[in-house]
């Protein structure tokens, strides 16, 4: 019987030199650990999480594709519960508030450009939580207790609203009165009060009434900004509801909570980051 | 006399609203004349006693004023049109024109009651001495109502004054601020391309020393534009090529560049931190966030003695809702879009232009037109 399994860890940095440092210092000062995967932006960190299921997960923020709390976000939403929550560590560049946000909600994170003290504690406070871990394995101990904690730190971050985030409200951002949606040569145009929910696919939004439904070239990051956050809460990384549309929020038995609205057949379902948002009062 | 009353009267009204269109301010002013006229036959009936009826005075105080009134306010708008008179000018207007008008009135009047013309002349000049004292008091009241009016004049133009200069002020503490940001290079960008040379000294010692000299390079021309009034073009096209030579260093095979400035443009002159932000932008929204990345084009050229400066990229281009005037730039302390507009208004006024289009099949592009400096 295996008694040290390997930890394994994949590393999410679009910058190669930075990546290139990063992998030769973890090298150094953790040569156990298993660099099973390197990926260049969000879209591939997504893929090699759910598929090499590593321990740790070095995250840069600033990625093209998807943000580094974005890949988390979706890995909260996807993971299999009975596998345990990797270890995020965030790799950030010079950025007080990220740096203040980071410390508040006791996520761990590096410094770019990385010293080797630094990563050094990160590492051993890593191995640490691992060695602990295996002793208690036997216990069966929920692996839920990660990933909750995990999902407590992006809530928090998503309230201090890092400022290099695409989600950063600034209350110069004029909000939309409507939306104006291309069929052929026509425009249609949407009351925001109509909409019922927006869903993201691949490079639209499918903006969705009580009568019909049209597309926008957009994406959901480009369009909340311009949404009263009363009114359109975003309950899905791909959906956003207009929450006056909402008749009830229905928890089934794993606590999958799912929306029905008041005037479509259409069932939404909330992810567990926002599951929150229905909570009795 | 009762001439030299009807001028005061008219040139009162006339100093009651300031004449801009004639016709409309004649409309305007009837109400005053018949008012004025009325005063006067009451006057003339009551007070002068010339022995005529209420009626008959009153004909004839319309009759007179109108025409005195006709006369000088049409005569006054053909000279200055909607330009304050000429006092001195205005006055012999007056004096002038008066007994013309006082004349064709009286005649008017004697035609409507039928009288022979010569009589009424004869008869309204043995009235000579309570006129002049009616004139007297009617010119007193007309310079008060004058001088208060110069009064208004004179602090309506002092509050102008004190707009402009409010508005002078307010310029300069934007272009001080601006001069501040100028100076700053931004945090992320220093950060970011200091840690790539780090990690590369340990990597590839030759490409770091070449990283190295290219961020001395950024520096020293970031530095040194920020200061000055005008840079030229030779100047600016250095500084973006180091700049970008050290973003292609981090962004690897994501990023690739052009740049084009014809050999006889390069001493142009444009303000600085001009082009350099449209670079940035284009990268930080463009290409940066696009997983492929893509290319990034600056060039220059000469259309119509004007300067024409384009940048294009094939990044994701203008976000959803996009409108020209109204970018949101989370990125605070840089330079935004809407601040290069008004930096243009307030040195070029209407001669510079700023446009920023969807790329074709993909991106954006960035035009400024500016003139040619001399």
């Amino acid at each position: 019987m295996n008694k040290v399994t390997t930890i394994k860890a994949v590393i999410a940095e679009d910058e190669p030199i930075l990546s290139l440092t990063l992998q030769r210092m973890l090298v150094k000062l953790w040569p156990e650990l298993d660099l099973c995967s390197i990926v260049e932006n969000g879209i591939e960190a997504v893929q090699a999480a759910l598929r090499e299921w590593p321990d740790v997960l070095f995250l840069d923020i600033k990625m093209p594709g998807k943000t580094g709390l974005e890949v988390v976000q979706e890995l909260a939403e996807e993971w299999p519960s009975e596998q345990p929550f990797p270890m995020i560590v965030y790799v950030t560049a010079y950025d007080e508030f990220a740096v203040q946000a980071f410390e508040t909600c006791a996520a761990d994170y590096v410094l770019k450009p990385v010293s080797e003290e630094r990563l050094n504690k990160t590492v051993r406070r890593l191995q640490e939580h691992f060695q602990a871990r295996t002793k208690t394995q036997n216990d069966k101990q929920k692996p839920d207790t990660e990933l909750d904690r995990v999902i407590a730190q992006l809530r928090q971050l998503h309230q201090i609203q890092l400022p290099n985030s695409p989600q950063s409200d600034s209350p110069a951002t004029e909000k939309l009165s409507v939306i104006r949606a291309a069929i052929g040569n026509n425009i249609r145009i949407i009351p925001i009060e109509d909409v019922i929910y927006f869903e993201a696919t691949d490079k639209y939004i499918n903006v969705v009434t009580a009568e019909h439904s049209s597309l926008i070239r957009s994406s959901l990051r480009d369009l909340l900004p311009q949404l009263d956050n009363n009114l359109f809460w975003q309950i899905h990384r791909s959906t956003i509801v207009n929450i006056k549309q909402v008749q009830i929020a229905h928890k089934d038995d794993t606590g999958k909570i799912t929306l029905k609205l008041k005037h479509s057949e259409d069932k939404l379902s909330v992810s567990r980051v926002y599951a929150h948002l229905f909570k009795q009062m | 006399m009762r001439v030299v009353q009807q001028m005061r009267n008219q040139w009162q009204q006339l100093y009651q609203a300031l004449p801009d269109c004639l016709l409309k301010n004649i409309v305007s002013e009837i109400p005053s004349l018949l008012i004025i006229n009325l005063f006067c036959t009451i006057l003339v009936t009551y007070v002068m006693r010339n022995g005529s009826s209420l009626f008959e005075n009153w004909v004839f105080s319309n009759a007179i004023g109108s025409c005195c009134y006709l006369l000088i306010r049409t005569s006054s708008y053909f000279l200055w049109r909607s330009a304050p008179p000429n006092m001195f000018v205005f006055y012999l207007l007056c004096i002038l024109l008066a007994p013309i008008g006082y004349i064709i009135g009286s005649a008017l009047g004697a035609l409507i009651f039928s009288f022979p013309i010569n009589k009424v002349l004869h008869f309204q000049s043995s009235f000579i001495s309570a006129f002049v004292a009616m004139t007297s008091l009617v010119s007193v009241i007309a310079a008060w109502s004058f001088w208060k009016k110069i009064q208004i004049a004179e602090l309506i133009s002092t509050a102008e004054k004190e707009k402009a200069r409010t508005a002078s002020i307010e310029r300069q503490a934007m272009q001080a601020q601006l001069q501040l940001l100028q100076a700053q290079i931004e945090p992320h960008m220093l950060f970011n391309t200091l840690a790539n040379l780090q990690g590369l000294i340990a990597i590839d010692p030759e490409r770091a020393q070449h990283m190295l000299a290219q961020l001395i390079v950024y520096l020293r021309a970031t530095l040194s534009s920020s200061r000055a009034e005008n840079i030229c073009l030779k100047q600016e096209f250095t500084l973006i090529q180091a700049y970008l030579d050290l973003l292609a260093i981090r962004m690897g095979k994501r990023l690739r560049y052009t740049l084009h400035l014809p050999s006889e443009l390069e001493q142009e002159k444009i303000p600085p931190m001009l082009l350099q932000p449209l670079v940035e932008n284009a990268i930080k929204h463009g290409l940066e966030p696009k997983v492929e990345g893509g290319t990034i084009s600056i060039s220059a050229s000469k259309q119509h003695d004007q300067l024409v400066l384009v940048v294009s990229d094939t990044g994701l281009g203008l976000a959803f809702n996009f409108q020209e005037n109204t970018v949101v730039d989370t990125d605070h302390p840089h330079v935004g879009n809407a601040n290069i507009r008004e930096r243009l208004l307030a040195l070029f006024g209407e001669q510079a232009k700023f446009s920023l289009q969807p790329n074709n099949p993909e991106g954006a592009v960035a035009t400024i037109t500016l003139p040619v400096l001399a």
